[in-house]
């Protein structure tokens, strides 16, 4: 194949991404091109601002349906590689993206919609691209085409102190962590001779122990984005500081977007044993340190946002756990997507319901102000409580499947060592330690409180992003082939 | 194919969901609650019929090759598959679930339908606020129990023991009238949760075994333990990565059945939630763990079982007998008195499963049904007691209640007796073959638990004595409640009286009740007593003449 016809294929396959930036950037100019008299009727302009990305998301669904699953595969030298795990995670942004942007409908800032919503369609179109790419300049692209959009939204959402402190902070920290990775990738780069992914998995040897060291960095880089400890710091303030839809937002979509990559640097069974030994160690005792201290820091919280942030910190821990499992054995990275779909499904629940309540007038800042939610709010608290027992991972929940199928490979890789037995009992200690401040939130939701008025205030973009939340959690218990 | 089978499962839960969507109609769903009930002790009487009917298969001339769990009755259905995205050792994985019920499901299924329909009968009129919610929360713990007893596969039954808590964490928060219930809900949860999570890294290492061999993973009882009764007729050495399996397998298990050091949920459980919701957890719940030994552990692991935790865990067995029995005397709150004691003959059962002898589970076996029926019925006549005098305690005075409720009293004492074993009651039976079956592999540990019998008589009576008799004569409580000075009424009584004619029943013809499931655990123990002989060179010595055929 020569260049033009990869070039062409290549662009017939991202349509989607493609439509999806141009959408962004159309909605971005629309507030420059909208006439005064239509900016000043709030109402009408949420409408219409949520209308239209959710008109592009469509549109790029239906995109992707148009050309159907890539039949050829356009060369291994190109930028990009159109694999199941390109479009698996394609499928995880666009989900994400149909509940983030119903959340926002009614949350976004108000002087800011086409910011705001600019920014989000550009990032649910940079993480498939991410997922998409076969080269280290396209990923990195990708990774910084996610980043740059959510600076801005943190900066625009709040306004206040906490809000400019949570900016700054992730603003400082992910250029930093994207320095990290840079360094790492000129490693690569050097070694190999080639940007490209392909030709660099290739070139594992034996005894290359300098490539592997570049490897790390590169994992470091990322192990940010996907809030893995030590880069977790940022994660609680960033959650506190910002509303409720971009706490939603940032839990999912930069993990996403850092898993995914993990996933096109590692493949499956890439790594040379000189290499893998280097590496497997390290993500081991990085999956063990952030289970550990993302429950641990979670149980000690007070504050809802806190503790939503150190889950969020706990769940990259298992994450991780499936990660080396699927380094170790040729499997299909699907453990991983199904754990991040399911993963979508209960936090972007979880953060639908508390904005609704906020939304409603109540608030969800403290665990003691959810006192009695059930009978203020009873849509929300079962939203909410569904979420609940899905990340606690309870049967008849998408939850259920998640961490069991978490606890498969990590059993599944007995064959190889002992270790990963080990940490798949470390990984069910850490669900019980989970189990304990999740029912601390079940339980106050169901408890008596003084103040029982009734929220009575009625969002149905927000009510129809938990319904379609909590739908999706039970449904896909009975089918988890579907995840 | 048997319809049974989901049946059992699903009418419970469906009404459940119609009591819990019918709105503003829902105060009059209690006489439909009840209703379901019954159904499901028709279907599980029904399934009990099924099964002993089915012709009894036993292990031909071949026989250790055969399966050990085998269904008499069975519904399997193609679309009830599992697929992973993982391939291991080259065999994606494709797990089958199936349901099945042999003897041993079917007895726990029938236990299950009768403590599960006099429970939702009497909540009718014991609980107060939210009746109709209660017994639909009640009818979703009875359909996830039957889920449990009918699984025949790894998977489905993992499903099932997990989703048994929702519906009691619920029943134990929301309507507990003890001590703090908010707390003992949570330690219930969390104990709970810390056996049963670790545990399922143990059946996945199960499921996973047939890999070894290089066969595909399997998570169908009859295919593993067809394979686990392979291994031990060849005689293949055990890996050191089974016995890590079967201890954790053992620490979600021993957690259910509340083992000494992992009880402490237990108490606590039992003095905060209603007698009502108790009666279910003591009698049904508590079998879990028990069942789950039966089932999993013994037929799948029966050489690592025998080799690390055979010892340990009958001695733990023994240990909790007298320890509980002993806690239980220096108790006064009745609720903590009989939570103890149900501690306490528990521990009976845990022995006989360890002598691992075909005696010791056969009785575990209806042991497990004897102390589920007598359990539930002293609940529930804590409860009604609870209902005329609030909180009862043993501590002062001679209360003197044999006058004021002579039906009570009879029964009471009846329970009671059954309780501590007197011969012609079920009680009686089932702990006489657990110890007949431990005395083949371990005389001390036999008499360890003897002295529990003798300390079960004592604070048997003692509860009858305080209660009961006294020179104080009747007297009313200063918190009059709307029962308090009359006697049974006849929906109180109905449920005790049938318990105690079915103990009465076992007690005088134990052999027609065993015939259910002696096949089954006849081949459970073909397996493994010379497993077990194998460990325990000395077994069979104190017998001279082994009561095996």
């Amino acid at each position: 194949m020569d260049l033009i016809q990869i070039t062409k294929a290549t662009v017939g396959h991202l349509t989607p991404e493609i439509v999806l930036l141009i959408g962004g950037t159309l909605v971005m100019c629309a507030s420059v091109l909208t006439s005064k008299s239509a900016r000043e009727n709030i109402h009408t302009q949420r409408n219409n601002y949520a209308f239209a990305s959710l008109l592009c998301l469509i549109a790029a669904v239906v995109a992707r349906y148009w050309y159907g699953a890539p039949s050829i595969a356009p060369g291994d030298l190109g930028l990009f590689r159109f694999d199941a795990s390109a479009l698996a995670s394609e499928r995880l942004t666009f989900l994400g993206g149909l509940i983030l942007i119903l959340m926002s409908w009614s949350t976004a800032p108000k002087g800011r919609l086409a910011e705001y919503y600019g920014c989000l369609l550009i990032i649910l179109a940079a993480i498939p691209i991410v997922g998409a790419s076969n080269d280290l300049v396209s990923m990195f692209l990708g990774l910084e085409l996610v980043s740059i959009p959510t600076y801005i939204l943190l900066g625009i959402v709040k306004t206040d102190n906490s809000g400019a402190e949570a900016t700054l902070k992730y603003f400082l920290l992910s250029a930093f962590a994207s320095c990290f990775f840079l360094l790492g990738v000129s490693y690569l780069y050097g070694f190999c001779g080639s940007t490209n992914l392909s030709v660099i998995q290739a070139s594992f040897g034996e005894g290359k122990r300098l490539m592997a060291l570049g490897m790390l960095l590169a994992i470091c880089g990322l192990s940010f984005r996907i809030t893995a400890v030590p880069f977790h710091f940022y994660a609680p303030d960033v959650f506190e500081g910002t509303s409720v839809t971009m706490a939603g937002a940032m839990s999912y979509l930069p993990k996403v977007a850092g898993f995914v990559a993990l996933i096109r640097l590692i493949g499956a069974g890439t790594l040379s044993s000189g290499a893998s030994s280097v590496v497997i160690p390290v993500l081991l005792g990085c999956a063990a340190l952030t289970m550990c201290v993302g429950n641990l820091l979670a149980l000690a919280q007070n504050n809802l946002r806190r503790m939503m942030a150190y889950s969020s910190v706990a769940h990259t821990g298992y994450l991780l756990l499936a990660f080396v499992a699927l380094i170790r054995q040729d499997a299909s990275p699907g453990v991983m997507f199904s754990y991040l779909a399911a993963y979508a499904a209960m936090t972007l629940g979880l953060f639908a319901c508390l904005g609704e309540i906020e939304a409603a007038g109540g608030k969800s800042h403290l665990i003691g102000d959810l006192a009695g939610m059930f009978q203020r709010r009873p849509a929300a608290s079962i939203g909410l409580t569904v979420a609940l027992i899905s990340l606690i991972g309870l049967p008849f929940t998408a939850g259920f499947w998640a961490k069991f199928m978490v606890f498969v490979s990590a059993v599944a890789d007995r064959r190889v060592d002992s270790i990963s037995m080990l940490m798949g009992a470390l990984m069910a200690i850490n669900a019980v330690i989970a189990a304990g401040y999740y029912w601390r939130i079940l339980s106050t939701l169901y408890s008596k409180s003084e103040s029982q008025v009734p929220l009575r205030v009625f969002r149905p973009s927000l009510f129809f992003a938990y319904t379609i939340c909590t739908v999706l959690t039970i449904l896909w218990f009975f089918v988890p082939s579907a995840m | 194919m048997s319809i049974l089978i989901p049946l059992l499962i699903l009418v419970p839960l469906a009404c459940a969901l119609v009591i819990f969507f019918s709105g503003p109609r829902a105060k009059a769903m209690v006489p439909f609650g009840i209703l379901a009930a019954l159904l499901t002790l028709l279907l599980s009487v029904g399934l009990c019929f099924e099964v002993y009917q089915a012709p009894s298969r036993l292990a031909g001339a071949d026989g250790v090759t055969e399966p050990t769990i085998e269904p008499k009755v069975s519904f399997i259905s193609d679309t009830l598959r599992f697929v992973l995205p993982i391939s291991v050792g080259g065999h994606p994985i494709d797990w089958q679930l199936s349901f099945g019920a042999d003897g041993i499901s079917a007895l726990m299924v029938l236990l299950t339908g009768i403590i599960g329909f006099f429970t939702v009968w009497l909540a009718s009129s014991q609980i107060e606020k939210r009746t109709e919610t209660y017994i639909a929360l009640l009818l979703v713990a009875i359909s996830m129990l039957m889920g449990v007893f009918l699984s025949m596969d790894l998977l489905s039954f993992y499903i099932f023991f997990e989703a048994v808590l929702i519906p009691l964490i619920l029943l134990i928060h929301g309507w507990g009238n003890g001590k703090n219930p908010q707390a003992a809900s949570k330690r219930f949860l969390l104990f709970t949760l810390a056996g049963s999570i670790p545990m399922v890294v143990g059946l996945i290492s199960l499921a996973m075994s047939p890999n070894i061999h290089g066969q595909p993973s399997t998570v169908s009882f009859s295919e593993l333990s067809r394979l686990a009764s392979q291994a031990v007729s060849s005689g293949l050495p055990v890996g050191t990565k089974d016995t890590w399996a079967v201890w954790l397998l053992l620490l979600g298990f021993g957690i259910k059945l509340a083992i000494l050091p992992l009880h402490t949920w237990l108490p606590m459980t039992y003095a905060a939630a209603h007698p009502n919701t108790t009666s279910l957890i003591a009698s049904v719940v508590a079998k879990l763990g028990l069942y789950g030994i039966l089932r999993i552990v013994i037929p799948l692991a029966p050489v690592a079982l025998s080799i690390e935790a055979q010892m340990v865990i009958g001695t733990l067995g023994a240990i909790v007998i007298v320890y509980g029995a002993l806690v239980a005397l220096s108790k006064d709150n009745l609720r903590e008195v009989l939570a103890f004691s149900s501690l306490s003959h528990v521990g009976f059962i845990t022995l006989g499963l360890m002598s691992l002898t075909r005696e010791g589970l056969g009785g575990a076996a209806l042991q497990m049904f004897n102390h589920g029926l007598i359990t539930a019925a002293m609940f529930w006549i804590l409860s009604m007691l609870e209902q005329r005098h609030g909180t009862i305690s043993l501590k002062s005075e001679d209360r003197g209640l044999a006058a004021q409720y002579p039906k009570l009293a009879v029964l009471l004492v009846f329970f009671t007796l059954a309780g501590a074993g007197l011969p012609g009651l079920n009680g009686f039976v089932g702990e006489l073959l657990t110890m007949t079956g431990m005395m083949r592999v371990c005389a001390t540990l036999v008499a360890i638990a003897v002295l529990g019998t003798v300390l079960g008589a004592w604070y048997g009576l003692r509860i009858v004595q305080r209660l009961l008799f006294g020179s104080d004569g009747p007297r009313v409580d200063a918190q009059h409640r709307s029962l308090s000075g009359t006697d049974l009424q006849p929906r109180e009584w109905l449920p005790l009286v049938t318990i105690g004619v079915l103990c009465l029943y076992i007690g005088l013809f134990p052999m027609r009740t065993m015939k259910l499931f002696q096949p089954d655990t006849d081949r459970l123990a073909k397996l493994v007593e010379p497993v077990s002989k194998q460990t325990h060179r000395d077994m069979d010595t104190l017998v001279v003449e082994s009561t095996n055929p």
